[in-house]
């Protein structure tokens, strides 16, 4: 009995100095400093000679003098980098590809689930498509991502944009296109593939300083132009190009360098 | 000493007529047990099943029986059967099939003689369809009619269509009710021994999510397992470019393994479009004028006839269609960017290979998955 009573005493001695030492533990380490952060929320919209896209409807003529009409816009957008004093931040840097698609409402926004911290940033830039690094064929595969994909044999990976229409050509025939970028090909004489190209590129955002304040939520819009594809600095002519360019590097290129026009960015 | 002999033989009595009482037996908990899809590699993993109505092994289990049951008409008489199974046939993968005796050339007709507006589509993969059902895609999940928006409301559309099973709720329910073992298959599936329609829809639905092809020859290629020929890999160079056949965008490829977008296109059939129960009849968008959504390939050589009105026979005609016979019109949708030269113009040999590369999304494995036939015997001894 003396023996059960000297254990009791011996367990609650200990008990009160785990207790003890615990919440100490708790109570005395200063909790760390949340830095002061918000949050940024981004809307895509697509214009077309500066006014919001009407779809399916054969208003808009490009620099070639083409006759054209959009259906449909789908591409992916995709390592969201705030730019400092020359130093980057990488934004959702595990799960930073973005699809926008001009039929899913709710692809027309993205909101980082990264905090920023407050303070004033110079730029904002993104990446138009998917890096090489990380454009993985089978990576998606859920719809409507995985819809996206690129033929293994053509370079694998995903479509960084599908932008399909129609045009009236030289003899007045309407005829589909369909403006795809993606990985691009080089060919020997014998039309083999010899090689593929990266044709994603980094999109700059002129004028696109703003600034995180603690606890709010920034907001932006990107917009792309789409007229622009067809402009500067190669005149796009779909006469000339044809209505589908996923095998035509030459194609892409012209595209591609077209594209470093295509998008603004306005904070609200 | 008296009243001790006069209790114990009472109380004996007592407790062994409570112990014969049917009320006294103990009731079974409901206890379901969950169904787990195996999601095969590659293959999305979301899935569409409704909420209201998670997938037990005992719901498919009673699915099954109905699914194959002559009696879900409502009647007994023989020529007055009909069930889901009279025109999804499991060897035709879950189509007619255009040798059905029952059905000439593949085109069903309901119990009233009349053939349905429609060819069948096919019952594959249908877990994993968000975009409805249907060749216009009248059943989606977010439409606002709650009762047309998934598989459930597409058993019960087939179920009472004039043109199909021509069925009445009311009698199904009470027939099924009255049938020896089915109550109880209620019970176990959801809870309850009393026979709704509701939950007739719920077990067929969960049945048809069980339906799941990813057994191909193409699946095993993708896999590792088996090698393609030539012919047959040139034939999906073929199908995945747009220089070449460019089906992959509609329907598909080893990135989208389903082999269908579950989208609506108008792939230039026609130049006229009169049929009222197009994508059009449902959207109001003119670009969905004749417009009907892209099957999938998966044991499409089953599948005959093709397209919504059953017009190609086989599927030589259907590539003959995309090669040479493409029309032109403001509704034909844009990835059909050959259209102005109408079609893709294959020479013999690429309609070949071609074809030889669609006939190995076939899967045998499916055509005879005994998880999917008719049950030996349906839970009354009925065969």
């Amino acid at each position: 009995m003396k023996f059960y009573k000297y254990l009791s005493i011996q367990l609650l001695v200990i008990l009160t100095a785990v207790v003890v030492f615990q919440s100490g533990c708790c109570t005395g380490k200063p909790p760390e400093p949340v830095p002061p952060a918000g949050y940024l929320y981004l809307s895509f919209q697509h214009v077309v000679d500066g006014n919001p896209i009407v779809f399916d409807t054969m208003i808009y003529q490009n620099e070639a003098g083409n006759p054209y009409l959009v259906s449909e816009i789908q591409y992916f957008v995709s390592d969201f980098t705030l730019w400092k004093n020359g130093q980057a931040l990488l934004l959702d840097k595990d799960e930073d590809i973005h699809y926008v698609d001009t039929d899913i409402p709710k692809s027309l926004y993205y909101s980082p689930s990264d905090n920023i911290y407050e303070g004033d940033y110079d730029s904002l830039t993104f990446v138009f498509g998917i890096t090489e690094e990380k454009n993985r064929s089978f990576m998606f595969v859920n719809p409507p991502e995985s819809y996206m994909f690129w033929p293994e044999h053509l370079g694998g990976g995903y479509h960084y944009m599908k932008l399909n229409g129609k045009w009236r050509d030289t003899n007045e025939v309407v005829q589909p296109f369909n403006f795809h970028l993606g990985i691009g090909q080089t060919y020997d004489a014998q039309g083999n593939i010899t090689g593929f190209v990266q044709n994603y590129f980094t999109v700059h955002l002129p004028a696109s300083s703003f600034k995180i304040v603690n606890g709010l939520t920034t907001k932006a819009v990107i917009t792309m132009h789409v007229d622009e594809w067809f402009k500067d600095p190669n005149t796009f002519d779909f006469n000339y190009w044809g209505g589908h360019i996923m095998e035509n590097q030459q194609a892409m290129r012209a595209a591609i360098e077209n594209g470093h026009n295509v998008f603004s960015i306005k904070f609200e | 000493m008296l009243r001790l002999k006069v209790i114990v033989p009472v109380f004996l009595l007592l407790s062994v007529l409570f112990w014969g009482c049917p009320n006294s037996k103990p009731v079974e908990p409901y206890q379901p047990t969950p169904y787990t899809i195996d999601i095969p590699k590659g293959f999305p993993t979301r899935l569409n099943i409704p909420k209201d109505n998670p997938m037990t092994v005992e719901g498919v289990e009673l699915g099954r029986y109905l699914f194959y049951d002559g009696r879900l008409s409502g009647r007994t008489q023989p020529d007055s059967l009909m069930s889901c199974s009279t025109c999804h046939v499991q060897s035709s993968s879950f189509e007619a099939g255009i040798n059905n005796p029952r059905f000439p050339g593949g085109i069903v007709k309901g119990l009233n003689g009349v053939a349905t507006h429609h060819v069948m589509l096919p019952m594959i993969n249908l877990v994993w369809n968000f975009s409805g059902y249907g060749w216009n895609g009248y059943i989606w999940p977010e439409n606002p009619n709650p009762n047309l928006r998934n598989i459930e409301d597409m058993v019960y559309a087939a179920v009472t269509a004039k043109n199909e099973i021509d069925g009445d709720t009311t009698r199904i329910k009470n027939l099924f009710q009255s049938i020896k073992g089915y109550p109880e298959l209620f019970g176990r599936a959801f809870g309850s021994d009393k026979v709704t329609f509701k939950n007739i829809e719920k077990a067929i639905a969960q049945f048809v999510r069980t339906l799941i092809s990813a057994n191909s020859k193409f699946d095993k290629y993708l896999r590792g397992e088996e090698q393609l020929n030539q012919s047959e890999l040139h034939g999906y160079v073929l199908f995945t470019t747009e220089q070449g056949a460019d089906c992959f965008h509609c329907h598909g490829g080893a990135g989208n393994p389903l082999f269908t977008t579950h989208l609506f296109y108008n792939n230039g059939k026609d130049t006229v479009f009169t049929d009222p129960m197009d994508r059009y009849a449902i959207t109001g968008k003119e670009r969905d004028i004749g417009a009907y959504k892209a099957t999938t390939l998966r044991n499409i050589e089953f599948q005959a006839p093709y397209m919504h009105d059953g017009r190609f026979k086989t599927l030589e005609e259907v590539i003959d269609f995309y090669s040479e016979g493409l029309h032109n019109s403001p509704y034909v949708n844009p990835l059909m960017h050959h259209v102005a030269d109408g079609g893709v113009h294959l020479t013999p040999t690429e309609k070949t290979d071609l074809i030889n590369f669609i006939k190995t999304l076939r899967d045998d494995s499916f055509l005879t998955n005994p998880a999917f036939s008719k049950p030996d015997k349906f839970p009354d001894d009925y065969k």
